[in-house]
């Protein structure tokens, strides 16, 4: 079973699609670059709705700030009678107003200034002029474009980069005011704006770039570990663990959890080797006797000594057979991999009818079996294990009970489990024996026994989530406890952790 | 009347010809299948007109090409009737159900005695042909008289004082007279446990009853075969 997951793990690094570390690194570029590109696409369509929405918010501003002066204006020029002042005052007044602008202030008449504000006469002369440069070309680029009175336009003046909003207003004697402003300015704004998300942008697609990358790789690398223990791994060597599992994130968890699977794979290989030992040593010395057996009755001189050899080897054999199925028992329940058929029975019923086939052995030898043999104690277990279990436990007593002695087995039936108490006031266990009670192969100097009855019986108790205990009676004779849930879900939750 | 033909199906040469003499001695014909195909194919033919016919099939569980438990359903499928007895190597007795659950009749594990196995294949088969003796009320076994209906066992004239386990023990060794049976058979049948003792409990059972039937300085009815088990001497 082993060599073949050997062979196939070989077998596949031969094909060697690629190295385990070149798969961490690109891996962790395709996750870096992958996230990359998406925080950046983001991050582009939220600006292009920002500033989208930005431009819009400045423009609406200075249109309301051009409509609002442009009336301020055109109602100072109407109410200002005509004459020598009019053109000093309206000249004051849109002086302060382009004052007003907050951004971009330059000095008076700097063709840098941002508003400018133009009056023509009724004929479409330029009448007043505020602003930058020569009023000429401002009026020749009025004139080139229509007008709606108070709704704002965008006008591209010749020699300046930057367009200008301009805002109409027609007074009643058919004079035309003009008043306009730079969208130099907003432009800055904007473009300001869109270095700093450019700069900003670049510099945290980098960073971001660059942690997920480092992270990544880091965390592909404690992968790498987990990949390179299990490539360690092969019928020899089940020792090989994943390094430094601290931590509680996913990964860690796959270390530690594959930590633990080895242990467990590890720890089933090692019962199996021990399972293998102990039936080598239980099978062994009992096969040697066949054989022994088998090599008189070839040279046996009469046919009569022949058979008797021959019957002998094949009793020898049938308990041969019966110790490797108790033996293959006791393994598998201690490595926890019992398979258990319960049913319900009568607990009573089933000590009582194996007392009944015990009763001429145990009489034989004169022993008083004192079997509780009222009430009921229903128990959800495997029947034929509970059998073989019983078996177990009468052939000691046949065996090491001394003439004349009294057995008594008794039944209680406690909160969620089952007692059953077994007694005799033979001579007790040796204390050699009491130490090691249900380890396997482990019996009295004087038992003719294989030492697997106790140990399979332990095994039985245990497989079902129970408990036994066995001690020396003050007077003399032994005492087993066992203690069997009377409840499966109970049994089985013990015997899983068991 | 013809003979019965069990197919054997066992991968093994030696258990193969072992069980191919064993059932020739027990007056059986047989038809030998070494792997799971030739096994689905004698099974196919059985059903077919002018077939070979199989009253009974033997089979080993652990065959070289499929498991057997699919090779029964397969071989029902085919058309099969003959019940199956399954001869496994595995002890689980979750294994032991699951093969009876999915069609098997009986089974025996390995290693088995093959007085045992006969036993076993003949109650499979009969069960299926007649079940005459089943219903006889009372069994002779030269001078042994059982009443089945009054439980009354008789030796000659004398009427035995038997317990009720007695009688059962009795009454099996009667239905098997002539034939050896095991202890594991004993214990099987008349207390319906499948255990295997450590010590001679069977040999006591036994020993109790031939005191009870037996008369002194006779040739014994009830004979020992030591290895092996017992037989009720019907001549």
């Amino acid at each position: 079973m082993f060599s073949k997951t050997g062979e196939s793990w070989t077998g596949d690094s031969r094909n060697g699609e690629r190295k385990p570390g070149e798969r961490g690194i690109t891996a962790a570029w395709r996750i870096s670059l992958g996230s990359t590109v998406v925080f950046a696409l983001g991050t582009t369509v939220a600006f292009l709705l920002l500033h989208h929405y930005v431009s819009r918010e400045i423009q609406r501003r200075s249109d309301a700030w051009l409509t609002g002066e442009v009336s301020v204006l055109s109602d100072v020029a109407e109410r200002t009678p005509r004459g020598a002042l009019y053109d000093r005052i309206v000249d004051e007044i849109a002086e302060l107003a382009t004052k007003e602008v907050p951004v971009g202030r330059g000095p008076v008449g700097d063709p840098t200034r941002a508003v400018f504000f133009l009056e023509t006469d009724a004929q479409d002369a330029l009448k007043l002029w505020v602003g930058p440069g020569s009023g000429r070309i401002f009026l020749q680029a009025i004139r080139r474009s229509r007008f709606t009175p108070e709704q704002p336009v965008n006008l591209p003046i010749a020699q300046f980069p930057a367009p200008y909003r301009v805002v109409q207003y027609i007074a009643d004697d058919g004079s035309r005011i003009y008043l306009g402003m730079s969208e130099r300015n907003d432009r800055q704004v904007l473009w300001r704006m869109r270095a700093y998300f450019l700069g900003i942008f670049l510099a945290i697609v980098l960073l971001g770039f660059a942690i997920t990358f480092v992270a990544s790789r880091q965390l592909l690398r404690r992968v790498q570990r987990i990949t390179e223990t299990a490539a360690r791994i092969d019928e020899d060597n089940l020792q090989s663990r994943v390094p430094g599992t601290g931590g509680s994130d996913e990964v860690a968890q796959l270390a530690a959890t594959m930590n633990r699977m080895l242990d467990r794979i590890s720890g089933a290989v090692q019962q199996l080797h021990a399972m293998s030992d102990s039936l080598a040593h239980d099978l062994r010395s009992p096969i040697t006797a066949v054989r022994g057996k088998l090599e008189l009755a070839l040279m046996a001189e009469s046919r009569e000594m022949c058979e008797e050899n021959v019957a002998s080897a094949l009793e020898r054999l049938d308990r041969v057979s019966n110790l490797l199925t108790t033996s293959l028992d006791v393994s598998e329940a201690k490595a926890g991999a019992l398979r258990l058929h319960r049913t319900r029975f009568n607990l009573i019923e089933l000590v009582q009818s194996m007392t009944e086939l015990y009763e001429p052995s145990l009489l034989e030898r004169r022993i008083t079996a004192h079997v509780q043999d009222h009430g009921e104690i229903v128990l959800e277990a495997d029947a034929a294990l509970f059998h073989r279990m019983v078996v177990n436990l009468l052939d000691n007593a046949v065996r090491h009970l001394p003439e004349g002695s009294s057995l008594w087995i008794e039944f209680d039936q406690k909160a969620d489990w089952v007692e059953i108490r077994m007694e005799d006031d033979g001579p007790g266990y040796p204390p050699e024996v009491l130490a090691r009670l249900f380890e396997k192969h482990v019996k009295g100097d004087a038992s003719q026994g294989h030492g697997l009855g106790l140990a399979f019986v332990h095994a039985v108790v245990a497989a079902h989530g129970g408990a036994i205990r066995g001690s020396n009676r003050e007077g003399g004779g032994t005492q087993l406890i066992l203690e069997i849930p009377a409840h499966t879900e109970r049994s089985a939750s013990m015997a899983t952790t068991g | 009347m013809r003979q019965m033909r069990i197919l054997v199906v066992e991968d093994e040469a030696t258990n193969r010809d072992f069980l191919r003499r064993s059932l020739e001695d027990n007056g059986y014909e047989t038809t030998l299948a070494s792997t799971a195909q030739e096994a689905e194919e004698a099974a196919k033919s059985s059903a077919l007109e002018g077939g070979v016919a199989i009253d009974g099939v033997i089979l080993d569980l652990m065959l070289p090409d499929g498991d057997g438990i699919s090779l029964i359903r397969r071989m029902k499928a085919a058309g099969l009737s003959a019940p199956v007895l399954i001869l496994s190597a595995k002890r689980s007795v979750d294994e032991r159900v699951f093969g009876l659950e999915t069609g098997g009749d009986d089974y025996l594990t390995k290693p088995y005695a093959i007085a045992e196995l006969m036993a076993r294949l003949r109650n499979m088969v009969r069960r299926t042909e007649t079940h005459a003796q089943e219903q006889k009320t009372v069994l002779r076994v030269q001078d042994i008289t059982l009443d089945l209906l009054r439980r009354e066992a008789r030796r000659g004239e004398q009427v035995l004082e038997l317990t009720t386990r007695e009688f059962s023990l009795l009454e099996f060794l009667c239905r098997n007279a002539g034939r050896m049976v095991t202890r594991s058979m004993i214990l099987d049948q008349v207390w319906g446990m499948r255990i295997e003792p450590e010590t001679n409990v069977v040999d006591v059972h036994i020993y109790r009853l031939r005191n009870k039937m037996e008369r002194r300085g006779e040739r014994p009815l009830l004979r020992t075969i030591r290895g092996m088990g017992y037989v009720l001497q019907d001549r």
